[in-house]
């Protein structure tokens, strides 16, 4: 059966090693692939062995272009579209399945970070090529996905190398000196027009990172310290600075993010909103588990702790959490859930009983009835207790706004926006497909 | 029925910290802006405005907002009009800047703001907090409003506008000069999202700016080799605007000068 394939390039060349300061970054680059690659079925081939060992006439950039399909059929694999990625590049690790988005088209990024490079580096190729480039339509060749049907283009673009191997060196190393298969392959691809596909957001192709000022935080809200490429890029690649301090910048990012990666974290065994409508999303989780991570001397109170898939989260973050479900069934849930902890009191009981004692806590998750009026009363009961109680809302941001009435008529501030944003959507119990109208979850009373 | 450019030229007494980019030093570079525009307009059939007065005291409104008051300007001064761009004052085009009317679809058009992306999505993040309920846009779509193209339909988009202005001025107005994170661009793209309105964006060579980040900005002038409209903005180390001058001249008698 035909399967999408990432073709990974990590050709570690001990005579470089200095010059890129070893070649550790690309053990890290080669993490997150495999992991996104696991994640969405997707086969997983590295290029790690030259072709051609003389790698001055034939430079990685240029093997990995001209014996990809090679190495593939040489493999016995029966490939759908290939995601061509060099190990500069890190995939985070909640990427769509970016092959779902391609149209089955060759898909690539413009390349609009050094034009001035760029430039040159058309100018220098166009007599070769004897060809007017449409320089709208240039592309980075470090992330390109392609398919089957492009096989004769790489095929006879090989033969176009290999037929010039001394012209293109000499191109590359002399005269032009900007790149190696970059531009020729923009050349190729379009003298013999290939249907480009450029739309994707060039979120999935994050080059250049520092000239895009994106290692920064929002130093002005000072609530979240992740840098601006993790929170809003999908795949992250590591060039324009310098080469040998990538090993050390990637480590970093990895140091960061790594937790991500690994199915035996909790973040990665519980339930998120993509997968089942009545929890929260990863998100919400990440962000709960960010804010709160200092509160170890608190307790907290869940109401409404569903499945426990949050409940596990603020486990995380307390000294104890009271975790409050109606539903037999969900309590089953919970406890499993949570059995990997011993700090989560599981009752189940009806919140809004008489009998309903509120434990002595300094933060309430308040998720049990979603009308608005008894939102309302939840916030009453809770700040009645502890005027300073920090109540923590899900469904914020849901379509009928109710959670959000009950806030407002009781003129309660929100200190923070949480989870998901508008537009995030999810599937209903019923099947029916649902977007946020607003943003997933707040806080308020920080 | 013209399509109309549409420049806002206004001259502020006092200095730059005072009254901002409107200021005269650092206004001195716009002639070049205006000159180039008009032969354009000429090439194109296409109608010049220039906005040389407030429509308000800037006290009241920061002269960055005035421009969407355009369409009452337009019917105040007798203009018929079909489709009208907007540009920044601090842009020049090239002369064969193809017919940008042509390509609008007779949608609201923008060109994404390439630039510093910590600027953008603090700005985006900041004004999505305190002005729209903590949302947030397509970052990846977030527009330079130095380069709109709007027509009739329009209208009530940019009434809803200025209204948002009214309706949250003092709010505005202060986080403007705390956070530095710009004026009418995010909350004008945030509407953009909130009010549902069609858009269609155009490549970056039809808005160009950030210029020097991206390496352009040389003396081979490789930009105008680039693309079709420069704007010249973010440059580093631009005491009194001195270096906007030196490029808009410089890309003027460049490109203009004996046309």
């Amino acid at each position: 059966m035909k399967k999408n394939v990432v073709f990974w390039v990590g050709v570690k060349n001990e005579k470089y090693s200095e010059k890129y300061g070893g070649w550790d970054w690309m053990d890290i680059s080669r993490k997150t692939w495999e992991y996104w690659c696991k994640k969405h079925d997707v086969i997983f081939f590295p290029f790690e062995k030259p072709i051609d060992d003389d790698l001055t006439d034939y430079r990685i950039n240029w093997q990995k272009s001209i014996y990809c399909f090679d190495l593939l059929d040489e493999a016995g694999i029966d490939y759908d579209q290939i995601f061509l990625a060099d190990a500069t590049c890190m995939i985070k690790w909640d990427t769509p399945n970016v092959f779902e988005l391609t149209n089955h088209k060759f898909t690539a990024w413009r390349e609009t970070d050094n034009l001035n490079w760029v430039y040159d580096s058309i100018k220098g190729y166009e007599d070769f090529f004897s060809y007017k480039l449409n320089k709208y339509d240039y592309f980075s060749s470090g992330v390109i996905i392609f398919n089957k049907t492009h096989r004769d283009i790489f095929l006879e673009f090989k033969d176009l190398y290999l037929n010039n191997v001394d012209k293109f060196v000499e191109l590359q190393d002399k005269i032009v000196r900007k790149g190696t298969e970059q531009t020729p392959l923009n050349y190729w691809v379009q003298k013999n027009n290939v249907e480009l596909n450029l739309d994707l957001p060039f979120s999935f192709k994050l080059t250049h990172i520092h000239r895009k000022d994106m290692f920064h935080y929002n130093w002005q809200l000072n609530e979240d310290v992740t840098p601006f490429f993790v929170k809003y890029g999908y795949i992250w690649v590591f060039n324009g600075i310098p080469k040998d301090q990538r090993t050390e910048v990637m480590s970093q990012v990895w140091g960061l993010v790594g937790y991500n990666y690994d199915d035996e974290h909790f973040l990665n065994k519980v339930i998120h909103k993509d997968k089942w409508c009545k929890t929260t999303s990863r998100k919400f989780k990440e962000d709960v588990l960010r804010i709160f991570k200092d509160r170890k001397m608190d307790n907290c109170i869940e109401i409404g702790s569903c499945r426990g898939d949050t409940t596990r989260v603020l486990a995380e973050c307390f000294n104890k959490v009271y975790s409050f479900e109606q539903s037999s069934d969900n309590i089953t849930y919970i406890k499993e859930r949570c059995s990997d902890v011993d700090n989560v009191e599981i009752s189940q009981s009806d919140v809004y009983d008489s009998n309903f004692e509120i434990p002595d806590v300094s933060v309430a998750f308040v998720d049990a009835g979603h009308s608005t009026e008894l939102v309302k009363k939840d916030i009453t009961r809770f700040l009645n207790k502890n005027p300073n109680m920090v109540l923590v809302f899900d469904d914020y941001g849901q379509k009928d706004k109710s959670i959000r009435n009950a806030i407002q008529e009781s003129e309660l501030g929100i200190s923070r926006y949480i989870g998901e944003y508008n537009g995030f959507s999810f599937k209903r119990l019923n099947g029916e497909q649902v977007s946020l109208e607003g943003r997933e979850g707040v806080i308020c009373n920080l | 029925m013209k399509n109309v450019v549409f420049i806002v030229d206004i001259t502020l007494k006092g200095s730059q910290r005072e009254v901002g980019r409107w200021a005269e030093t650092r206004s001195d570079p716009y002639i070049f802006c205006t000159k180039a525009w008009k032969k354009w307009c000429d090439k194109n059939d296409c109608e010049l405005f220039v906005l040389k007065e407030e429509v308000l005291p800037h006290s009241t409104m920061p002269v960055s907002w005035q421009r969407y008051y355009i369409f009452d300007l337009l019917e105040a001064n007798g203009i018929d009009y079909d489709q009208v761009m907007y540009v920044d004052a601090d842009t020049i085009p090239h002369p064969d800047c193809p017919n940008v009317f042509e390509m609008s679809d007779r949608k609201f058009c923008f060109v994404h703001n390439e630039g510093s992306y910590d600027w953008i999505l603090r700005s985006i993040e900041n004004y999505g907090k305190y002005f729209f309920d903590g949302h947030t846009i397509p970052w990846t779509d977030y527009f330079d409003s130095g380069m709109l193209i709007f027509n009739e339909k329009h209208k009530e988009f940019f009434h809803n506008i200025i209204e948002f202005f009214h309706n949250n001025r003092e709010n505005l107005l202060k986080v403007e000069s705390e956070w530095h994170a710009g004026t009418d661009q995010t909350p004008v793209n945030f509407l953009t999202h909130t009010l549902n309105i069609d858009y269609k964006r155009l490549p970056y060579e039809y808005n160009m700016c950030d210029m020097f980040r991206k390496e352009l900005l040389n003396d081979n002038m490789t930009f105008t080799d680039w693309g079709w409209i420069y704007q010249y903005n973010s440059i580093p180390n631009n005491k009194d605007d001195k270096l906007t001058f030196h490029w808009m001249e410089k890309t003027y008698n460049h490109l203009w000068k004996d046309k």
